[in-house]
């Protein structure tokens, strides 16, 4: 039986006549590392401010650590929370920042300064104890925001977008010392984040939420191979999976892509013939083919290539994104060739957008 | 020449032309009699030498008869109780108003502009309505006060000597609180709201989040408000004028009420001028606190 360190069951959350978030179950096991993503406005934020106690629930049942936390105080919750504007209290210097929860505590100095000093050590602040937070820079004030949370071996980490104030670079390396952390104190940690790469790097369990509601939780690779809905689907992966309405073909054994000019491809699954549909193909999964073995001829539209990487978009409608790892020589306008493995292929309902088999 | 009419089009004749008219204005209008005050605490000053500049020069002279009157000590006394007793009134009561105003309850902040009405107000006007109020005989004040239990019998808030200083106090108190608290508001509402989510989260109750994060975070608005309320009080003149008159027998007299009534009532200009000087080394303290703790603000 594994320990649910946070159990969530039917959370409402309502502001006036705005269902914020709706009927979430949510059950996070002791250690994880858990992103809760979505669009903004999706409730993700509202969700992780309920867990700590800065929102109210309308209804529904919040248990951290075994005990029912509905209407209990923040400060009673034992959670730690690393805000998106680091929320470092300007009047007190790195250490002082530090040891406030534990002063608050009545923890005794010297066992205070230890502490500060020994979580200072590990995150690479130990020079800068004295300082002020004015005189930090960004990529620092983060770290004395998460040591913040380190010293007080809390029950669970909450992070509330985090990496957003944070320029590209400092991101990137910021979310392998994050994850490098929690691999080190095998903390339960809730992250908060609309950029799904953040999320599927650094989380071993995603949730996927849309307008109060959760669409999907699982790990990060089942997201991105069985997305249960188009939303999901397209949300997950970068760039984005392409869809094209496609029915399935009278033989059964093909669907028909409608593009303009509709083209058909060899499908073994069975589909219920002449349903609409919604095909998804990611634009990693496309290769390009020769005369013999393409199964779709597509005129190209634009050619951006990064070095490492050809993006192609085709000069169709609807367009499509297809990513090469390699160089090649194509120029708008050429008719190209495509292959992809159908086991590629996701179908979606066109009017549910439900994943279908 | 053609220099010099360059660098006052544009560079440091410019910069020094812009800064010597607000300059030459303030010299005119506030070095000029702050230095003729000094210079007239050291002479002897009598109707006669009024008109002239060079009148005798009697060093301290002026400085030992004031410290010799007998009314001189009780005077400066009543003066430290005044701006004591109204700063902590007016500071403790529109800390309470700004932070009740500051959970923005609906219609908070139309509320909290109707407070400055009383600000807005000359203090003539409300020593007149506070004279009504505090009256002996059918004071409103006296009335809730009897009806409550508080007291027995009736106070005579101007008349009774040991009444009469707070008598204007209150007034004074009244007068300040709405420019108290909207200045402790707009310092309240610098405060990010994340910080005290953080202290929150970091188990601080209420009282240790208004300890560890209010206060020190509105130190420097706190600074300015007390050497603006020091400033403030030792200008108060309307109010005695209107209520007290600095009586009975100077029981509710202060320096500022004093110097005037010596000055252009008693025709006593060297005695008036030096207590104005007395004065104007407190204000000057209280100036060098303001400017230094607006420059200390934290923000972070």
């Amino acid at each position: 039986m594994t320990v649910h360190q946070i159990e969530l069951t039917g959370i409402n959350k309502y502001y006036g006549a705005y269902h914020a978030l709706r009927d979430i179950d949510l059950k996070i096991r002791k250690g994880a590392f858990v992103a809760l993503v979505g669009p903004s406005g999706c409730g993700k934020s509202t969700l992780l401010r309920s867990l700590a106690g800065l929102e109210t629930i309308s209804s529904g049942d919040l248990v951290i650590a075994g005990a029912k936390m509905n209407g209990v105080p923040p400060r009673k919750r034992d959670l730690a929370m690393v805000f998106q504007s680091y929320a470092l209290y300007p009047h007190m210097t790195v250490e002082q920042n530090l040891t406030y929860s534990l002063r608050i505590r009545g923890v005794d100095k010297a066992e205070a300064k230890r502490k500060a000093e020994e979580v200072a050590a590990t995150t690479g602040l130990s020079h800068l104890l004295g300082r002020y937070p004015r005189e930090l820079s960004g990529g620092q004030r983060q770290r004395v925001a998460m040591s913040r949370a380190i010293i007080r071996n809390p029950k669970a980490f909450l992070f509330d977008e985090p990496l957003s104030n944070l320029d590209a670079a400092l991101r990137v390396h910021m979310r392998k010392e994050i994850r490098a952390l929690h691999e080190r104190l095998k903390a339960t940690s809730v992250y908060v984040t609309h950029d799904q790469i953040e999320a599927m790097t650094m989380a071993d369990h995603v949730v996927v939420m849309r307008q109060g509601i959760i669409e999907q939780q699982g790990a990060p690779l089942e997201l991105y191979d069985r997305p249960v809905n188009k939303f999901v689907a397209g949300f997950i992966g970068s760039p984005a999976m392409n869809f094209v309405p496609a029915s399935s073909g009278s033989d059964g054994k093909s669907l028909l892509l409608e593009f303009e000019e509709p083209q058909t491809i060899p499908f073994m699954r069975p589909v219920k013939a002449g349903q609409p549909l919604l095909v998804g193909i990611r634009p990693e999964h496309f290769e390009l083919a020769g005369d013999s073995d393409a199964m779709l001829r597509l005129p190209v539209g634009a050619v951006e290539t990064t070095g490492a990487s050809t993006y192609i978009t085709t000069a169709t409608q609807p367009e499509l994104v297809i990513v090469l790892n390699s160089r090649a020589a194509i120029r708008s306008g050429e008719i190209i060739g495509l292959r992809f493995d159908p086991a590629h292929l996701h179908l979606f309902d066109q009017q549910t957008e439900i994943r279908l088999g | 020449m053609k220099r010099l009419l360059l660098s006052i089009s544009d560079g440091r004749g410019f910069d020094i032309a812009l800064v010597s008219v607000p300059l030459t204005f303030l010299f005119m209008m506030a070095g000029l009699p702050l230095a003729y005050n000094i210079v007239m605490s050291f002479q002897e000053v009598d109707m006669f030498s009024l008109g002239t500049f060079l009148r005798p020069f009697v060093g301290l002279k002026n400085y030992a008869t004031l410290f010799s009157m007998p009314e001189t000590w009780p005077i400066l006394k009543n003066t430290a109780l005044f701006v004591i007793a109204s700063i902590a009134g007016q500071f403790i009561i529109g800390f309470g108003l700004a932070l009740f105003f500051w959970t923005n309850f609906p219609g908070a902040s139309w509320l909290r502009g109707l407070f400055l009405v009383s600000w807005v107000m000359p203090g003539l006007v409300v020593g007149a309505i506070w004279n009504w109020i505090l009256s002996g005989d059918f004071g409103v004040l006296n009335y809730l006060l009897r009806e409550s239990g508080l007291i027995t019998g009736n106070i005579f808030w101007r008349s009774d000597p040991s009444f009469s200083l707070w008598a204007v106090v209150i007034a004074n108190i009244w007068l300040g609180i709405s420019f108290n608290m909207i200045l402790l508001s707009v310092g309240l509402s610098t405060i990010s709201q994340d910080l005290y989510e953080a202290a929150e989260l970091d188990g601080a109750n209420v009282f240790q989040r208004f300890f560890t994060i209010t206060l020190p975070m509105m130190r420097s608005t706190i600074g300015a408000i007390i050497s603006l309320g020091l400033i403030f009080t030792l200008q108060q003149f309307d109010l005695f004028a209107a209520i007290t008159a600095g009586g009975p027998n100077n029981s509710s007299n202060v320096a500022q009420y004093w110097a005037w009534d010596l000055s252009f009532r008693q025709y006593d200009f060297a005695q008036g001028a030096t207590i104005s000087v007395i004065m104007i080394v407190f204000v000057m303290i209280a100036s060098v606190v303001y400017v230094r703790s607006t420059r200390h603000e934290v923000r972070g």
